[in-house]
């Protein structure tokens, strides 16, 4: 009884595997060799991502990063809450997320006349990918650093403040260093999902060359033109998603091994 | 290798039209240029429905999708198909005209095509690659205005109904669309009539898809579509006769 159920678990482990794996591979196997699908269009999708990427994880993470590591060291009421309400757009549909921007900071949208007051039009603009990536990509990575700073020892950051470091000392020599490798994690995944954000940026900042169109939306515009072209973007973007995906893995592993010398230091110096 | 990766990719572009009864078909499966969907869906309520850009149902009949008829708003494109024998010969049943769509409140006052080349006016249109886009340029070079309007475009969407979205939530000053999608946001829109002497021919045209089993239901629905009663609910939505 007890092999036939492993045995069943298997399968369903395998079948899982296979049908996960299988479009992955066959984007791959597809990509057309040599570079000439490498035209215009892919490089500036390419330059238009990397771009909007760079800006929009430069705001999550100093934004996030405070954040997330007053969240994690607080107890405060309504906290159980304000980790729920910071999960939100982890939940919701990315088009559901454009609408939403665009009815939130478009032109006719709530906040459409303040912003044009400050000559702001967001839609249609980077601005606008760049604000729907730190829409999707945000909760993801305050999730796993409320979860890298939780697991940081609250004694040691009571210790450092009993030696006399301020709060900024505190969070910026200790438990910086010490939850890195979960905050480096979680940066991965959350540049992997802004990279691949495609919902979101269709609605709230269209599709146009050079200028809004990102490597997904590339793909989607030229999936009928020109299937090479989309096939060898998504390959590139295949690519570019495992290396992050590893990097998630990896990293929290060799911070890991560091901080287990630590503790066990700590350890013996206690004893 | 090839079989495996086309089958998983005809499955995938088969579930939006396939639909998730499961039951005996009724009525046929059609796949229609997004701007036939208000008078497809009136003419055949019990027909199912696949609406989107042309190109990309060309592509889902290409890659098996299994639909009875194709309907796109350019002939050339069927014309493609059915030189590949993917489809039947295709018929002409209605023609189109573009037209200009403003928000209602006109932030950037277009009153006239002419107006879409003034700097700072937030111009939507199609991609270059799907008819609605196309039939922009065209009607754009005609009228010589192509350079500094196409400079002020903000977006290229996929297909036409994006484009008149877009106007209709106030997000962009204008957008060149069908006549025919004005209409389903005539409230939020107002119209500007590009000149007839810049209108390029826009047909529409239909065609049965020839992948076994070719069902009696897609020769059925193009019969209605390019009889009396396919010619009455066209016109009511605002399509002009072949």
């Amino acid at each position: 009884m007890r092999h036939l159920f492993s045995a069943v678990a298997a399968a369903c482990l395998a079948a899982l595997l296979a049908f996960l794996l299988l479009p992955v591979a066959a984007v791959l196997i597809r990509v057309p060799p040599g570079s000439a699908w490498w035209g215009e269009v892919a490089l500036d999708a390419l330059r238009v991502t990397l771009l909007t990427s760079l800006v929009a994880n430069l705001v999550f993470l100093l934004l996030g990063t405070p954040a997330a590591y007053l969240v994690a060291t607080r107890r405060f009421r309504g906290r159980a809450l304000v980790v729920t309400l910071l999960e939100v757009p982890l939940v919701l549909p990315p088009a559901v997320a454009g609408i939403g921007l665009l009815v939130a900071f478009g032109r006719a949208g709530i906040l459409g006349g303040e912003l044009s007051a400050l000559g702001l039009e967001i839609p249609f603009t980077r601005l606008a990918v760049v604000l729907a990536v730190v829409f999707v990509a945000a909760p993801l990575y305050v999730r796993q650093a409320v979860a890298a700073f939780e697991a940081v020892d609250a004694e040691v950051l009571a210790a450092a403040r009993t030696l006399g470091a301020g709060p900024f000392r505190v969070f910026r020599r200790v438990a910086l260093p010490m939850a890195a490798g979960g905050l480096a994690a979680g940066w991965a995944l959350a540049f992997a999902r802004g990279i691949g954000e495609f919902g979101a940026t269709i609605i709230f900042a269209g599709s146009l060359q050079g200028v809004t169109q990102t490597l997904p939306l590339a793909i989607y515009a030229q999936f009928e033109q020109d299937l090479d072209t989309a096939l060898a973007i998504g390959g590139l973007l295949i690519a570019f998603s495992l290396l992050l995906l590893f990097t998630a893995k990896m990293v929290p592993g060799w911070t890991r091994l560091r901080s287990t010398s630590t503790s066990t230091s700590r350890a013996g110096t206690s004893a | 290798m090839r079989a495996g990766p086309a089958a998983l990719a005809a499955l995938a572009l088969a579930a939006p039209v396939a639909g998730c009864g499961g039951g005996e078909p009724r009525g046929a499966t059609v796949l229609a240029a997004s701007s036939l969907a208000g008078a497809f869906t009136a003419l055949a309520p019990d027909a199912r429905m696949s609406f989107a850009g042309s190109d990309r149902l060309a592509f889902q009949v290409e890659q098996g999708a299994p639909a009875d008829v194709i309907a796109t708003a350019d002939p050339a494109i069927l014309r493609r198909l059915a030189g590949r024998g993917l489809v039947g010969p295709p018929r002409v049943f209605a023609r189109n005209r573009l037209v200009v769509v403003v928000p209602r409140a006109n932030p950037a006052g277009v009153r006239t095509v002419g107006d879409l080349a003034r700097p700072g006016v937030a111009v939507v249109v199609g991609d270059p690659g799907v008819p609605v886009g196309a039939y922009a340029r065209e009607a754009l070079r005609r009228l010589g205005i192509a350079g500094p309007v196409l400079a002020n475009v903000v977006s290229e969407e996929t297909d036409a109904a994006a484009v008149a979205a877009k106007v209709a939530l106030g997000e962009a000053d204008a957008g060149i669309v069908y006549r025919t999608d004005a209409r389903p946001v005539a409230a939020r829109v107002r119209v500007v009539p590009v000149p007839a002497r810049a209108q390029p021919q826009i047909a529409y045209a239909a065609a049965v898809v020839t992948r076994p089993p070719v069902r009696p239901d897609g020769e059925a629905f193009l019969r209605r579509l390019t009889g009396p009663e396919g010619r009455a609910v066209l016109r009511r939505h605002g399509f002009a006769a072949p």
